[in-house]
């Protein structure tokens, strides 16, 4: 059952606001830590702005929400506004909500402070009821080195809205924790006949030390989602009318024993691995020559910390040349399984050799809380003679090189630099573009020439139009006399026109030429020099020199006939 | 000016250009770098490697080897994959470089999981983007010569035309591994890392959750920079955000 403490009291009443209270209110003032308060700032009388609320070392004031109230009594209107804060307390302990201003009017009226006691356990119980977390630790004795899995639990009950979980923070000094960053779902738990919701921070312990140790206090912020005052908490989740307040979950702490390792029954050559270790050990081949490689290979794997593994022992190594071995490590995400594969390159160094290196590997089993040792007989190995001291060596050059081996060991040096190359490949170079154009522009050319020298060959009109201006060119270069030089016209106008030249007369000039485009002044100009021609010969006869003003004008006509498409 | 003229004209040019392209490498720091090697130093072997400019491929090579030497593997392969880049089709560096990721044991993952890209990469990293330049041009020359001819010599149309489709599905594929290999290494240029085992995220955020786990001298492909992160891709497709420190870019154009 909720109730209202009423604190406030109305500090100021002038003539001009008689009426204007404001009255700040908490539910309550005693709440056990995880719990929170609701704030109330009531303005009685007028229309104000937000009040200003201070800031509290140590809570957290989340809103405001705002309702407003119209009351008609004898006549009268007046307005009230309410102001509603969630105030969360960080941490237990006794608060004051000090005096909070409220500007009417551009007048300051406050509040009076409220005091809120904050209790570690007395709320305690009924959130715990609702929300809580637990440790899971299957034994709280475990040993130096030996890796154990701890989870964490959050329950929470159905009717408690989780919106989320973060925020988490664990002391574990000595103890080498590991938890995975995802938080599993699991099956609802029934505690006292009431059903939870349950999440598991999965993680492990692997301690560096001995001793006492404790894992925790951890803790947790959960987002909880709380219904508007007075509404329905299912509806309001439904349509979103809820508030989220942040809800801290602690957890306390779980004391672990760390035993070292016994000195009891500890062999002379343990190395430090603590777990449940199987050893499986590959040579390939096993039928080698003097000289040939083999790849030995030892794969330790179980449940453990891997990295407390050492490379197993081996045992009589001194028969055979040994190059470094390489390691491969793979684990889990929390580090309680993994593999250690270590291969290790051996050469016989005699055919006396028989057997391959014995491998052994002591480990403390905190499960049977003994030690015990993983090993493998020495495998059988048949070594012939014969490429005892070959070596072959690739890169050339005749200096003094140490002894390499191919397929064994990396080829040697080279001895010269090289040819130089430039760092700019030949096709971000112009040459390689000049040279990819080149072939399609002579392909193009080549195609159009071939192409026009068919048609010179097939189209005698184009043949003989083509070649017109060059021929009487030559003709008119040799033309001593008028005949020489109508004929070279005559023949120039038979080859435009694709007519025979004889017959060319200057009625050409009406019958042909004024028909294609001719123009009228050039027409005359022809006319008049076949005429001249004419006249020349009939008077002058055949043999008369042509006036080089006259061939200069044939010229002409021809550059003009030129121009000119017929 | 005939034609014979033009052409050795043309040739005299074009030797010109490409002999621009060549440049002065000291001879005397290279033998001092092989002297070190020698004496078992094999870290100011590396030293005096890495200073030679500009760096041939058996450069990069002697670098592989003193890197190998110091037991740094992931460094070794880099340089020996520069190397092949200058070089593709040098035994020796062939060799080491498979040698030194057997070491390893990045060999398998370094493959492309597909027998076709696998026999695709083979074959165009088999040459240098200078060689397949090189190819792309014979293969167009040879084309258009063949097309032209079969204009000028008819009676032999089919033997050109035998050639014209032989030229031209050589000057393809030139200009495919070409365009590949350029492509390549503009849009994803290769990388490989070497500084032991690295984790690749699924954010360029150092609290990320990691993807993959990327082991020392695996290659990968640079599929977008963010200066201190690069989101790379394995060769079996995998991708993640790996810091920048933990490669060394193979690609030198």
């Amino acid at each position: 059952m909720r109730f209202w403490l009423i604190i406030g009291f109305l500090l100021t009443a002038t003539r001009a606001f008689a009426d204007v209270s404001v009255v700040a209110s908490v539910d309550r003032t005693r709440i056990g830590f995880g719990e929170s308060v609701t704030l109330t700032v009531a303005v009685q009388g007028a229309h104000t702005g937000d009040p200003s609320v201070p800031k509290v070392d140590g809570l957290t004031f989340s809103g405001p929400s705002t309702s407003t109230s119209f009351s008609f009594v004898n006549g009268q209107t007046s307005q009230s506004i309410s102001y509603t804060y969630q105030v969360t307390p960080g941490r237990t302990g006794e608060f004051t909500i000090p005096a909070i201003g409220v500007d009417v009017g551009g007048k300051t009226y406050s509040t009076v402070p409220i005091k809120l006691v904050v209790e570690k356990g007395a709320a305690q119980g009924e959130i715990g009821q609702a929300l809580f977390g637990r440790v899971s630790l299957p034994s709280q004795e475990v040993y130096i080195g030996q890796t154990v899995p701890l989870d964490v639990f959050i329950l929470w009950r159905a009717d408690f809205l989780l919106r989320g979980l973060n925020g988490f923070t664990y002391d574990a000094e000595g103890l080498g924790c590991k938890f995975s960053p995802d938080l599993k779902l699991l099956d609802n738990q029934v505690i006292n006949g009431e059903s939870f919701n349950v999440r598991m921070i999965q993680g492990a312990i692997s301690p560096t030390t001995t001793g006492t140790l404790s894992f925790g206090p951890c803790t947790l912020k959960a987002q909880q989602a709380v219904p508007n005052r007075g509404g329905n908490s299912l509806f309001d989740d439904m349509f979103g009318r809820t508030q989220v307040r942040e809800v801290p979950i602690t957890i306390d702490a779980v004391p672990i024993t760390v035993l070292p390792l016994p000195e009891e029954g500890r062999p002379a050559d343990f190395s430090g691995a603590v777990g449940q270790w199987n050893l499986e050990v590959t040579a390939k081949p096993t039928e080698v020559a003097v000289g040939d490689p083999i790849t030995f290979t030892i794969k330790v794997s179980g449940s453990g910390n891997i990295d407390t593994v050492p490379t197993p022992k081996f045992a009589g190594l001194d028969e055979f040349k040994t190059y470094e071995p390489t390691t491969k490590t793979t684990k889990d995400e929390l580090n309680t399984t993994g593999e250690r594969v270590i291969q290790q390159v051996l050469i016989a160094r005699s055919p006396e050799v028989k057997q391959l290196p014995e491998v052994r590997l002591v480990y403390f089993d905190p499960v049977a809380k003994a030690y015990k040792t993983a090993d493998q007989a020495p495998m059988k190995l048949v070594v012939k003679a014969g490429t005892a001291g070959q070596s072959t060596i690739v890169s050339g050059g005749n200096r003094l090189r140490p002894e390499e081996k191919l397929g064994q060991d990396i080829v040697y040096l080279k001895g010269d630099l090289g040819p130089v190359t430039s760092t700019t490949p030949f096709c971000a170079t112009p040459t390689f573009w000049t040279l990819n154009t080149m072939p399609v522009l002579a392909l193009l050319g080549g195609i159009g020439w071939k192409k026009r020298t068919d048609k010179l060959r097939g189209d005698i009109a184009y043949a003989r139009r083509v070649r017109a201006a060059r021929d009487v060119r030559k003709l008119l270069a040799t033309a001593t006399n008028y005949d020489e030089t109508q004929r070279a016209l005559q023949n120039y106008l038979g080859d435009r026109l694709n007519i025979p030249a004889a017959g060319i007369t200057a009625s050409i000039v009406e019958e042909q030429l004024l028909p294609r485009g001719l123009n009228n002044e050039l027409a005359a100009d022809l006319k008049a020099y076949f005429e001249t021609c004419d006249t020349a010969r009939f008077a002058g006869g055949s043999a008369g020199t042509t006036p080089t003003a006259t061939r200069e004008k044939v010229e002409r006509l021809i550059d003009e006939l030129e121009k000119i498409h017929l | 000016m005939n034609l014979r003229r033009y052409i050795y004209n043309g040739i005299v040019l074009a030797w010109l250009l490409g002999s621009s392209m060549a440049v002065a490498v000291p001879a005397d720091d290279f033998k001092a770098a092989n002297q070190l090697y020698d004496a078992g130093k094999f870290t100011e072997a590396a030293a005096a490697y890495e200073k030679i400019e500009p760096k041939t491929a058996h450069v990069y090579y002697n670098l592989g080897n003193a890197w190998f030497r110091q037991n740094n593997l992931g460094l070794a392969v880099l340089n020996y994959a520069r190397a092949r880049q200058l070089a593709p089709r040098d035994p020796d560096i062939l060799a080491n470089l498979k040698f030194a990721q057997q070491r390893l044991g990045v060999e398998g993952i370094n493959t492309p999981p597909r027998a076709i890209q696998r026999v695709l990469r083979s074959v165009i990293d088999g040459c240098t983007a200078s060689e397949w330049s090189a190819g792309e041009v014979a293969g167009l020359w040879l084309l258009a010569l063949a097309i032209g001819a079969r204009f000028y010599f008819p009676k032999m149309r089919r033997g050109f035309l035998v050639i014209a489709v032989t030229s031209f599905v050589g000057f393809g594929f030139s200009t495919f591994a070409l365009s590949y290999q350029v492509v390549n290494n503009h849009m994803a240029p290769q990388a490989i890392v070497v500084s032991g085992e690295t984790e690749a995220r699924f954010a360029p955020v150092p609290d990320s959750t990691v993807h993959f786990r990327l082991a020392e001298g695996t290659q990968v492909a640079i599929r977008e920079d963010r200066g201190q992160w690069l989101f790379v891709e394995r060769a079996d497709g995998q991708q993640g955000w790996v810091k920048s420190e933990a490669l060394g870019q193979i690609t030198n154009f």
